[in-house]
């Protein structure tokens, strides 16, 4: 979509390899996520997106290759960060395939405990929390309202105090896309956001993700088997199989691409193979599809809203 | 003709709703108190002569009791039918007590500390009972510290009579060879023990659960296995003693003062009475424990305290969020070795002497009861547990043998039927303010 003016690039994979022992899970995949896009990485199941997604996150070490992220103005090797820094310093943040949300805790709470860093260097090594010091209590007043304004966003602001644990499913990961929205990123990583959504829900999610590329210009890196959303609104595809990248472009040309439709259907390319996803022409269409107006427009807004 | 009949049905099975579990309540009210008047009105010992005991039976007073309480709870029923307008299933005390957890259960907190406080100057307090008050304010103490840990960060921790020994020693150390009194100690207690915590914390930080348990019973051990051995610091199984009494603003609690010095009854111009001590002991360890519970309540809504209980929650997510799970969990261990230092260092001047056999297992155990026992992270929960757990064994003393058994059958009881420990609510640490309801 921004093809056509000079494309900036936010996160660059070079040649990462990540071994477990004997197994090769990612072997020599390069790709570029660009500022301002929605990039999808897909793949029959086993073919290593959520391990790559671990090694930008820095839960693994990779055995090769560099990750190089451009963040405010400087370039960050992600491989050389510490895990838990990758967060703040590269504005790396993401969603987990099996939602992670801190269930005991209430919707709000999780939004603040995403807010932890900043919070915890207005609050000075929690002494002047401890205190009760002005500048510590405004900086939660705008925690508060960070959150506030991505609750309004998911259409949650109502179910605020409510545990976490208590939210529906659809509802659960929307939080968890919120939470990772409130570490202020640069990149959102998400994965498999999709899973477990009714149509509905999904295209609200599309809805949404837009939303956060073209409103709050934050780049989004994607994990996810539901095509409707790969191909409705991802800019740029990434199709991994056995670890290797086969596949790299829009997803007009992915879906056409003869390598794909071999990794998806089989080698022998034949029809009656029961499709794992649907890929070719089936989707075709999705982009227009008339998913229930009435829900785009409302913007996960409460129904009262 | 059927609506008829069907109103009579209807109204016999509402009269039936109302009476059934009435009495079955009352029957079941009526049962405890047998059960309880039993030892306490029907049974009585008297001397037979020769030092022998022999025991009069008084079946006609437990009868009594029995009847007064069915009779009593149907009343009070009653009454509540009158005034509420419907029954209530049961007595819903804790729940009614937890569903006003935070700001609304002021009134409650408010008269508890009251309580508490007066306790040493009400009409029928005794030695015994101010001692025995202290000794649940230091449990109390220890649970409220022990809940950082445990409660807050999720981190099950079986040695934390640790933190309380090094704390102890530390004061005791501090005073025989360096003459330092229990108001100079403390604060080095707090902090020997609070680094105890990071050196213990260091080796665990990638163990989680029953992991995590093991090592910190290990530490436990090691901990009063060297005090127990080195002898020519810590005096080995001999302990320490003759650590000095904490003084009044400078004033001792004592008969007569040291080379011209004044004490607290010749200052004031009182008649000296030994119980000066035992009362100002109470005050000291009710002003620390409350002093660790504003504190904590407090930390809780800091990021610090929030990001403890999501730690708990999820460690995989924290990471992913920029929370470093080293610091959080140091930090967690820091201040809760620190409370249950403080709390040794008062147990040491308290008790004038102290051993390695103070320090066992069995306190860790007890603790770690008193905080799973009140519901984990509930401070509240954990001043009801410590009173249960510390006074239960106390009263028990007539059942003699017994009263270890019915220490344990207590403990069983309340984790079946209240599995999340007496207060399970959790008050959340930060709130939108929205009344969904007005909306």
């Amino acid at each position: 979509m921004t093809d056509a003016q000079a494309r900036v690039p936010l996160l660059a994979v070079e040649r990462l390899t990540m071994r477990f022992g004997g197994l090769v899970a990612v072997d020599d995949v390069s790709f570029t996520a660009y500022r301002d896009e929605i990039t999808a990485i897909i793949g029959p199941n086993g073919a290593g997106k959520t391990t790559v997604f671990n090694c930008l996150t820095g839960f693994y070490r990779p055995s090769g290759g560099s990750l190089a992220m451009h963040a405010r103005g400087e370039i960050l090797r992600l491989e050389r960060i510490e895990g838990f820094r990758i967060a703040r310093r590269a504005g790396i943040s993401r969603t987990f395939q099996n939602i992670r949300l801190f269930v005991g805790m209430t919707v709000l709470e999780n939004l603040i405990v995403a807010q932890h860093n900043p919070l915890m260097t207005a609050s000075v090594f929690s002494l002047a929390g401890l205190l009760g010091l002005p500048r510590y209590r405004a900086a939660e007043r705008a925690a508060v309202e960070r959150a506030r304004h991505w609750l309004d966003r998911i259409g949650l602001t109502d179910s605020a105090d409510w545990l976490a644990a208590a939210l529906p499913y659809g509802a659960q990961r929307r939080l968890e896309i919120a939470r990772a929205l409130c570490t202020a990123p640069a990149l959102l990583c998400l994965d498999e956001p999709a899973a477990g959504l009714n149509p509905r829900e999904s295209a609200e999610l599309n809805d949404l993700l837009l939303a956060i590329r073209d409103e709050e210009r934050i780049g989004i890196l994607l994990i996810e088997h539901d095509m409707s959303v790969v191909m409705g609104i991802s800019d740029h595809v990434i199709v991994l199989d056995y670890g290797r990248k086969i596949a790299d472009g829009t997803p007009a040309e992915v879906r056409a691409d003869p390598e794909v439709i071999k990794a998806y259907l089989g080698e022998d390319e034949v029809a009656e193979v029961p499709e794992p996803i649907a890929v070719p022409p089936a989707e075709a269409g999705v982009q227009d599809q008339p998913h229930e107006p009435a829900a785009l427009g409302s913007r996960f807004r409460g129904n009262d809203g | 003709m059927t609506a008829a009949s069907g109103l009579a049905v209807d109204n016999t099975s509402k009269s039936r709703d109302f009476w059934a579990p009435l009495l079955k309540d009352a029957v079941l009210a009526a049962l405890v108190a047998v059960l309880l008047a039993l030892p306490l009105v029907g049974l009585q010992t008297y001397d037979i002569g020769g030092g022998a005991l022999g025991i009069r039976t008084h079946f006609d007073w437990v009868a009594i009791a029995g009847a007064a309480v069915f009779g009593g709870r149907i009343a009070l029923r009653m009454l509540q039918q009158l005034y509420r307008g419907r029954p209530r299933g049961r007595g819903r005390i804790l729940p009614v007590l937890a569903a006003r957890g935070g700001r609304p259960a002021m009134p409650i907190t408010l008269a508890g500390l009251v309580c508490a406080a007066a306790l040493p100057f009400l009409p029928f307090s005794s030695r015994y009972l101010i001692d025995l008050g202290t000794t649940v304010l230091i449990y109390v103490m220890l649970g409220w510290g022990l809940n950082v840990v445990v409660g807050l960060a999720g981190l099950l921790d079986l040695g934390y009579v640790a933190f309380y020994a090094v704390g102890a020693y530390t004061f005791a150390l501090l005073a025989r060879d360096l003459g330092f009194g229990f108001w100079e100690a403390l604060p080095f207690s707090g902090l020997v023990a609070a680094s105890f915590g990071i050196i213990l914390g260091f080796p665990v930080l990638r163990l989680r659960g029953d992991y995590l348990a093991i090592v910190t019973l290990g530490f436990g051990e090691i901990i009063r296995v060297v005090l127990l051995n080195w002898a020519s610091v810590t005096g080995g199984p001999n302990g320490i003693s003759d650590i000095p009494r904490p003084s009044f603003f400078g004033l001792p609690f004592a008969r007569s003062a040291p080379e011209g010095g004044t004490t607290f009854h010749q200052f004031f111009g009182v008649e000296f009475s030994p119980e000066h001590r035992v009362v100002f002991l109470y005050l000291v360890i009710l002003a620390m424990a409350l002093l660790t519970n504003a504190f904590t309540l407090r930390i809780r809504k800091l990021p610090i305290g929030r990001a403890w209980e999501a730690l708990r929650e999820d460690e995989v997510a924290c990471r992913a969020l920029g929370i470093n799970p080293t610091t959080i969990k140091l930090s967690a261990f820091a201040i809760g070795a620190m409370f249950g230092g403080l709390a040794g260092s008062f147990f040491a001047t308290r008790q004038g002497f102290i051993s390695p056999e103070s320090f066992t297992f069995i306190e860790s155990a007890t603790i770690l009861a008193i905080v799973v026992l009140g519901g984990m992270g509930s401070q509240l929960g954990v001043v009801l547990a410590a009173i249960l757990l510390v006074s239960l064994p106390e009263f028990g003393r007539a059942f003699a043998e017994f009263r270890m058994l019915i220490f344990g059958a207590a403990m069983v009881g309340v984790m079946v039927w209240r599995p999340r420990g007496l207060i399970a609510h959790r008050e959340p640490t930060v709130r939108l303010g929205l009344q969904p309801a007005a909306r």
